[in-house]
């Protein structure tokens, strides 16, 4: 099962874009997710995924990477087309713009993923989130959780599919609601079990989460260019 | 370096350990052993200030614990018997920069001294592999590099060879004997294996909470691991 969680995984290629700084290209995919949902249907749009497969591209990101991290979403796609087919017939121009958007954002998302290393993306989560201070959230504690998601939900998954086969094992029936219960239920007691080992394991090497880490190195020429070849191109779009 | 003195930890009403008070020394190998729920891996972390004791005291290099849990913990590593769920990160490269992100060190030196870490232990190929693709005796390497790399002068091991296979077992029984001896790092093995015994210079056995036998490995004998219940 954790062979099939390869969505959006990061791979080492010496590119523009693996270059870019975190932030920066966090800050791209907001910008450009914001534009997807400003473009009328027909050549703006048509431009833009011109744009975004330009990106793809120059991710140095293989059309067979491409297609296989988009294979969890064909079901989906395939539903909403098929929904809006037998719903709302007359809406379907309506409907194939949503699908492009998501197309669209799925797109720009892994090619965030695919160019940056999760300690990069952390450390851009980490930077983003300082203005949270005002709150009483500490961006060292929501980065060390998205780490944490990141390391242990495959984890999960596996203790998922031991409990399971432990339970098949024993002729468990998973369309009776009382074993789906048990093997949920086995399934977060493990979790909890490794929060608490985790939590003792973070403080046993000295996390402080009142300690300012900048991880963030300075902005480089490649940034600066990308920042104005992206503003040209939204100037131009929008 | 390290001293517990008097020390109880109550949990949920059930006292688990029971007036302890003994010294490790620097440099010693010592081994913490009794048979299940005597107490050994509670006792083992009061050493790290990730327990506080009810009672007592813990001191470690003349700081208490209680007093002062992060600077008590800066030269007390600890792998847990859990190690797979004490890495952080998802890549070795990124767990063992955590710790020394944690000691304020700059970026440049973090990535020289997990480099030279992991050098160490002969897992600089897996520096960039999933944690998750890795075998249990890959993984206690990872989370043993995770602590080396903070270069603490005394590690506790919490049964640190129950998950693994013969020579996996050999094979970290070995790099824990040549941190004692060769970096001189203070070693604390918390185990119910008597096999590991060979390994160490002083023993601590509990029974139930209390201590029995406090002393060099030369005067254990086999009627205090009867009454531990180590030995038939």
């Amino acid at each position: 099962m954790i062979k099939r969680l390869t969505i959006g995984q990061y791979r080492e290629r010496y590119s523009f874009i693996h270059g870019l700084d975190a932030r920066i290209k966090i800050f791209y995919v907001v910008v450009l997710g914001f534009l997807s949902f400003r473009l009328k249907f027909g050549l703006e749009m048509l431009i833009f995924s011109l744009f975004v497969f330009g990106l793809v591209y120059s991710a140095k990101m293989r059309l067979g990477e491409l297609s296989k991290n988009l294979r969890p979403f064909y079901s989906v796609f395939i539903f909403l087309v098929v929904m809006y087919l037998i719903f709302s017939r007359s809406q379907i121009e309506k409907g194939m713009i949503y699908l492009w958007r998501f197309l669209m954002l799925i797109i720009i998302s892994l090619a965030l993923t695919f160019t940056t290393t999760i300690m990069d993306l952390i450390a851009a989560v980490e930077f983003f989130s300082k203005p949270l201070k005002v709150f009483g959230v500490k961006s060292r504690n929501v980065a060390l959780m998205v780490s944490a998601a990141v390391r242990f939900i495959p984890v999960m998954f596996i203790n998922f599919e031991r409990s399971r086969e432990a339970m098949s094992s024993r002729l468990a029936d998973f369309r009776r609601i009382r074993h789906i219960k048990v093997v949920v239920l086995l399934m977060l007691q493990k979790m909890l079990k490794s929060a608490s080992c985790l939590s003792d394991a973070v403080y046993a090497r000295l996390y402080d989460e009142n300690m300012e880490i900048n991880k963030m190195p300075k902005l480089k020429i490649n940034d600066y260019i990308s920042m104005v070849a992206v503003a040209a191109f939204a100037v131009i779009i929008y | 370096m390290i001293q517990a003195k008097n020390v109880y930890f109550k949990y949920e009403d059930e006292l688990i350990l029971k007036n302890i008070s003994l010294e490790i020394y620097e440099g010693s190998f010592t081994a913490i052993i009794g048979a299940n729920g005597s107490g050994k891996t509670t006792l083992a972390k009061h050493f790290n200030a990730i327990l506080l004791p009810a009672k007592g005291d813990v001191l470690v290099d003349g700081i208490s614990t209680r007093k002062d849990e992060l600077n008590a913990r800066k030269n007390i590593g600890f792998v847990f018997q859990n190690f797979e769920d004490q890495i952080v990160y998802s890549t070795i490269e990124e767990d063992v920069a955590f710790g020394l992100e944690n000691l304020g060190l700059e970026q440049d030196k973090i990535k020289r001294r997990a480099a030279d870490t992991l050098k160490r232990l002969s897992i600089s190929h897996l520096a960039k592999r999933n944690v998750n693709t890795l075998s249990l005796g890959q993984k206690q390497l990872a989370a043993l590099s995770g602590v080396l790399a903070m270069k603490p002068r005394c590690i506790v091991f919490d049964e640190p060879t129950t998950m693994l296979d013969s020579r996996n077992k050999k094979s970290i029984m070995g790099i824990i004997k040549e941190l004692n001896k060769k970096d001189k790092i203070t070693v604390i093995l918390v185990t119910n294996v008597l096999d590991d015994l060979k390994y160490v210079n002083n023993v601590v056995v509990l029974k139930e909470g209390r201590t029995i036998f406090n002393d060099k490995k030369s005067k254990l004998n086999n009627k205090i691991l009867k009454v531990a219940g180590l030995y038939d």
